[in-house]
């Protein structure tokens, strides 16, 4: 599907996900040091040399920045594409010689005007050949190897950086919905309805007020939040849901039927608080309720290979190709991630023949000893 | 209850009411049998089209309904009864019920239709008793001014959203006996299969039957990109770019391991970014 590209030397177009422009290929620190090193290394030979300095300055020049170009390449080179696998380091180590090489040997052919032959045969030129490439290395070297050590220390801080930031996001948005529990979650319009269904009961002496008002206080004490937190249970979210699922009921006692079937098994698993009942609230809002004739919930749990499921189906409206999905869902998906890790997922499916499926599943953790 | 009262003067008043929980229904027609002893409770509707069928067999004076209904609502139920109001020539009382909706009661006082807010009590409900008992007793009101009335009611309760294109949220796609519902923001690429497309999403893939460019006609333009003849990505899980040979490029991906081509006449898009 994909054409490979060769590995070469050469700086392949590589992309961070802000693509290169220029001013990412030249870093000033680097080019300066490089000039000032190429300088000084031309005063430092020049004893030995009888060319006049400022010739052996443009060619120390010269080769500086030839050196710096292939280190800046090696640096850019993403780890895929560095030649046989190599290791950067261990890159550098053998291109900059290299480059030292040629680089001087591109400098003396510009000084014999091309003319090899005399550049092989005079003794002078071979040992200053030698001598300015042997420089070039030993200046180039030690400085790239310090400077790749330097680079790899800012790309660890930069690391470090991002994962500090990631996980005040993190904690920025667990205390988001720990707001979000304080403020919305007891929704006037359901609590004040709820009311007036306890109201009508009371008023009539119905034997079915004390359960009512029951699962009210069912509702209202899981719903609210607790201070102690204590470490959340999948046994107290369906006692919520229950609680709520049983409020419903006894206000839509002809268009809403309800069962709940959840593997014992699951009963002391940790829990996000109020998952599950996003979950049943949206079936029976946007499910059950804007049925005329309304519909059934059914709340199911098992153990499957090492995973929970935990399920809401009904058999309500189902969900439009166009429906905006709320924030709901979207923050619960990121609740159950923060909560389980990365394995959790919150699915959602028609249901057959009609109506709308979703479900949670996070791994299980592993006993710890077996018998 | 003047004897001069144009409608149900002889029998007494009549009413209806319409709430889709039985347990309000009922509560209201025994508040009302001791409020109003005169006043016949025609039936009770369960939804909004219920009540407005309702209307229409037995013609009562007031209709007293339920904001939150299934199907038709309240409001809607409301418009439909006094249209079929005004064309038969009568008048109607209309009294909406709702329960803790700040904006819905705001758009009742604005209105001048009745209102009570559930759990609402006996004295409330007896100052509204005693004004529709006022108005049946006077002329009746011009209809078309209640129409024009629900109207304005209509728009304030359900603001009209914008028209935006009809963008997909969610693709349906069968996954062995089970239609998946994938939510379009977690769609990292779609790829054509001949007649099929290749859905890749965080949570797995599926093949969907639908061509790529169908689908691509209803996704966000801005999101969505075409990289090669049979690719779509999906920009934000783009993590890489790598020019390759010839004018071509590739597309690393987060979370995912393989990298899609990107054709020739497509890689100007990620030249500038």
């Amino acid at each position: 599907m994909t054409s490979s590209p060769t590995p070469s030397a050469a700086p392949p177009g590589t992309e961070p996900p802000h693509p290169p422009r220029l001013r990412d290929w030249i870093n000033p620190p680097g080019l300066g040091l490089a000039i000032g090193v190429g300088l000084a290394a031309a005063v430092l030979i020049s004893p030995v040399f009888v060319t006049p300095v400022w010739v052996l300055m443009a060619r120390t020049l010269f080769i500086a920045l030839a050196l710096l170009a292939v280190y800046t390449a090696v640096e850019r080179c993403p780890e895929a594409r560095l030649p046989f696998g190599w290791p950067r380091w261990l890159t550098a180590l053998l291109a900059l010689p290299l480059a030292a090489v040629l680089a001087t040997l591109v400098v003396y052919l510009v000084a014999v005007r091309g003319d090899i032959v005399s550049l092989a045969t005079q003794a002078d030129r071979i040992s200053g050949f030698l001598i300015t490439a042997f420089a070039a290395t030993l200046f180039g070297l030690p400085i790239a190897l310090v400077a790749q050590v330097r680079a790899r220390e800012q790309g660890v801080r930069a690391e470090r950086l991002a994962f500090e930031l990631e996980r005040s996001r993190l904690e920025k948005q667990a205390l988001d919905a720990r707001l979000a529990l304080l403020t919305a979650q007891i929704q006037p319009h359901f609590l004040f309805n709820t009311l007036a269904n306890v109201q009508a009961l009371v008023e009539a002496g119905s034997p079915r007020a004390p359960a009512l008002l029951g699962s009210l206080i069912e509702y209202l004490r899981a719903a609210m939040p607790r201070l102690e937190a204590a470490e959340p249970r999948l046994a107290d979210e369906l006692k919520l849901v229950r609680a709520y699922l049983a409020l419903m009921k006894m206000r839509m006692p002809d268009r809403l039927d309800w069962a709940i079937d959840v593997d014992e098994a699951l009963a002391g698993q940790r829990f996000p608080p109020m998952a599950l009942l996003t979950l049943v609230e949206n079936a029976v809002r946007h499910g059950v309720d804007p049925m005329e004739d309304g519909g059934h919930i059914r709340v199911q749990g098992l153990v499957d290979a090492g995973r929970a499921r935990l399920s809401v189906l009904d058999n309500g409206a189902g969900m439009a190709e166009l429906a905006r999905p709320g924030t709901g869902l979207s923050n619960l998906r990121e609740r159950m991630t923060a909560f389980f890790g990365s394995a959790a997922r919150l699915e959602l499916s028609e249901n057959r023949p009609q109506g709308l499926r979703a479900e949670l599943s996070w791994p299980l953790p592993v006993p710890e000893s077996r018998p | 209850m003047s004897a001069l009262s144009p409608q149900g003067a002889a029998s007494g008043a009549s009413a209806l009411i319409a709430d889709d929980e039985p347990l309000l229904r009922e509560r209201l027609a025994q508040h009302l049998a001791r409020l109003w002893p005169g006043l016949r409770i025609v039936g009770q509707a369960r939804h909004g089209r219920e009540a407005v069928a309702l209307y229409e067999a037995e013609t009562p004076d007031v209709v007293f309904l339920d904001v939150h209904m299934p199907g038709l609502d309240g409001v809607g139920a409301a418009r439909a009864i006094a249209t079929g109001a005004a064309a038969a020539g009568r008048s109607v009382q209309l009294v909406f019920v709702t329960a803790f909706e700040q904006y819905a009661v705001q758009a009742f006082e604005q209105g001048a239709v009745d209102y009570l807010v559930k759990p609402f009590d006996e004295p409330r409900l007896a100052a509204t008793v005693q004004r529709l008992r006022a108005r049946l007793a006077d002329a009746p009101a011009g209809a078309s001014r209640l129409e024009q009335l629900l109207e304005q009611l209509a728009t304030r309760l359900h603001p009209p959203s914008a028209p935006a294109a009809p963008r997909l949220q969610w693709i349906k796609a069968s996954v062995g006996p089970v239609v998946k519902l994938i939510p379009v923001d977690e769609v990292i690429y779609c790829r054509s299969d001949e007649k099929y497309t290749q859905v890749v999403w965080t949570g797995g893939e599926a093949l969907i039957r639908r061509s790529l460019r169908d689908l691509q006609g209803e996704l966000d333009p801005e999101r969505f990109v075409q990289v090669h003849r049979s690719v779509l990505v999906a920009l934000p899980f783009v993590s890489q770019v790598v020019r390759g040979d010839s004018e071509t490029a590739e597309l690393h991906l987060r979370g995912r391991p393989e990298v899609l081509p990107v054709s020739r006449s497509y890689t100007h898009l990620f030249r500038q970014m």
